[in-house]
């Protein structure tokens, strides 16, 4: 007993160890340690003169008291509006702070989505025509060589950048060759590069 | 030292719940806040009441201390607010009562207020400041020096034992064997 009083006394000068929690549950749980604690207080407070010139014992328990009571009626009274009475854990406060990082992390993910979803809009539908165009451009082609002696439609393949011919014709080469160089700019495939080095490159793939 | 460990684990302990660490909290600082109160407002029948009320706030808003100061400089603060509006409202209001002529003279005033100052508890009060002087007399002059050092100086262990040449553990124990003998005094008067 005499140690866990030297202890208190200790723990009144703020000199604790590292058991200071388990003293605490004994000076909780103690009334006759709160008194003995409350005494050395005490004695401090008269050798500083800081004692009021009249005490009251019963302090501390008025004030308590007051803080069930308060904290009862506001139970009863359950109106949202009353702030709390009994102090909520932090933990209670503080449990939503993951869910709202998550939250505020969805959101850009959210915003960055819709964002981008129109600029793929913005640039799909010109795509779109020139793919068309160059199908059209290759139908009238096709058309405009049904009248010679071979058939293009049974030729002439649109896959990737080449023209390959089942049988080889200079008259037929020559008129894609020209197709090609007059409406390389259209090309959805490569888009950016300057007409000369698509010919270039067409050539050196002949 | 001075870190207070006692007060932020006491804070930390109401702040998960516990509201007799807060009794611990109360008992420690009721005399300080008092005689803060009572630099603000003269009736010393008033200076409790303010006092209770300021602890019952403090209470209610110490999820809100983070512990950016010391807990005391925290109360005190909300003490000296308590005080001030005390003050104001009492400014602003009309007294709302009536007193018969006949009755006035023996009128307490507003206060319906417990009477704090009264004989018995000036004369509990005045008792035990001449118990405890009396003890600290009759005390050996190493535990004296030890006490007072501390207590009126607020030197630490470490100053102390360099004062008075001995081991900071000789310190400790020095002080604690003061504090026994002049408590074995004051227990019969508080019980």
């Amino acid at each position: 007993m005499k140690e866990l009083d030297e202890k208190l006394s200790l723990l009144l000068d703020d000199y604790a160890d590292e058991d200071i929690d388990a003293v605490l549950d004994e000076v909780t749980a103690d009334v006759n340690l709160q008194y003995r604690m409350r005494r050395y207080q005490m004695i401090g407070e008269v050798i500083r003169h800081e004692l009021p010139e009249a005490i009251d014992t019963d302090f501390h328990h008025e004030v308590m008291t007051k803080i069930r009571d308060q904290a009862q009626s506001s139970a009863t009274t359950a109106t949202e509006s009353a702030a709390p009475l009994a102090p909520t854990p932090l933990t209670a406060r503080t449990w939503f702070r993951p869910f709202a990082g998550v939250a505020v992390a969805a959101s850009v993910a959210l915003v960055t989505i819709a964002m981008w979803q129109p600029l793929q809009q913005d640039t799909d539908p010109l795509d779109g025509e020139l793919a068309n165009a160059d199908q059209q451009k290759i139908q009238q082609l096709g058309q405009q060589l049904q009248g010679s002696a071979v058939q293009a439609s049974s030729r002439v393949q649109s896959g990737g950048m080449r023209w390959k011919l089942k049988n080889e014709s200079p008259v037929l080469q020559q008129k894609l060759n020209a197709y090609l160089v007059n409406h390389t700019e259209y090309s959805n495939s490569m888009q950016g590069l300057i007409p000369q080095a698509r010919v270039a490159g067409f050539d050196a793939q002949q | 030292m001075g870190t207070n460990l006692l007060d932020a684990e006491l804070v930390k302990r109401v702040q998960n719940g516990d509201t007799a660490a807060f009794d611990l909290l109360v008992q420690k600082y009721q005399h300080k806040v008092i005689n803060l109160v009572g630099r603000f407002v003269s009736d010393k029948s008033e200076c409790q009441d303010i006092a209770q009320d300021a602890f019952i706030k403090s209470f209610r808003a110490i999820n809100s201390f983070r512990g950016d100061s010391q807990f005391y400089t925290w109360l005190y603060r909300i003490a000296a607010n308590t005080a001030k509006n005390y003050l104001a409202s009492r400014a602003r209001k009309s007294p709302g009562y009536t007193v018969d002529v006949d009755d006035a003279e023996h009128f307490e005033g507003e206060s319906g207020l417990k009477e704090y100052a009264n004989p018995e508890n000036l004369l509990l009060t005045d008792e035990i400041k001449a118990t405890v002087f009396s003890a600290i007399e009759k005390l050996p002059d190493d535990l004296k020096s030890a006490i007072t050092l501390r207590e009126i100086d607020g030197l630490s262990y470490e100053e102390i034992a360099q004062v008075m040449n001995c081991p900071i553990g000789t310190v400790r124990s020095r002080i604690f064997r003061a504090r026994d003998v002049i408590d074995k005094e004051l227990r019969p008067l508080l019980e």
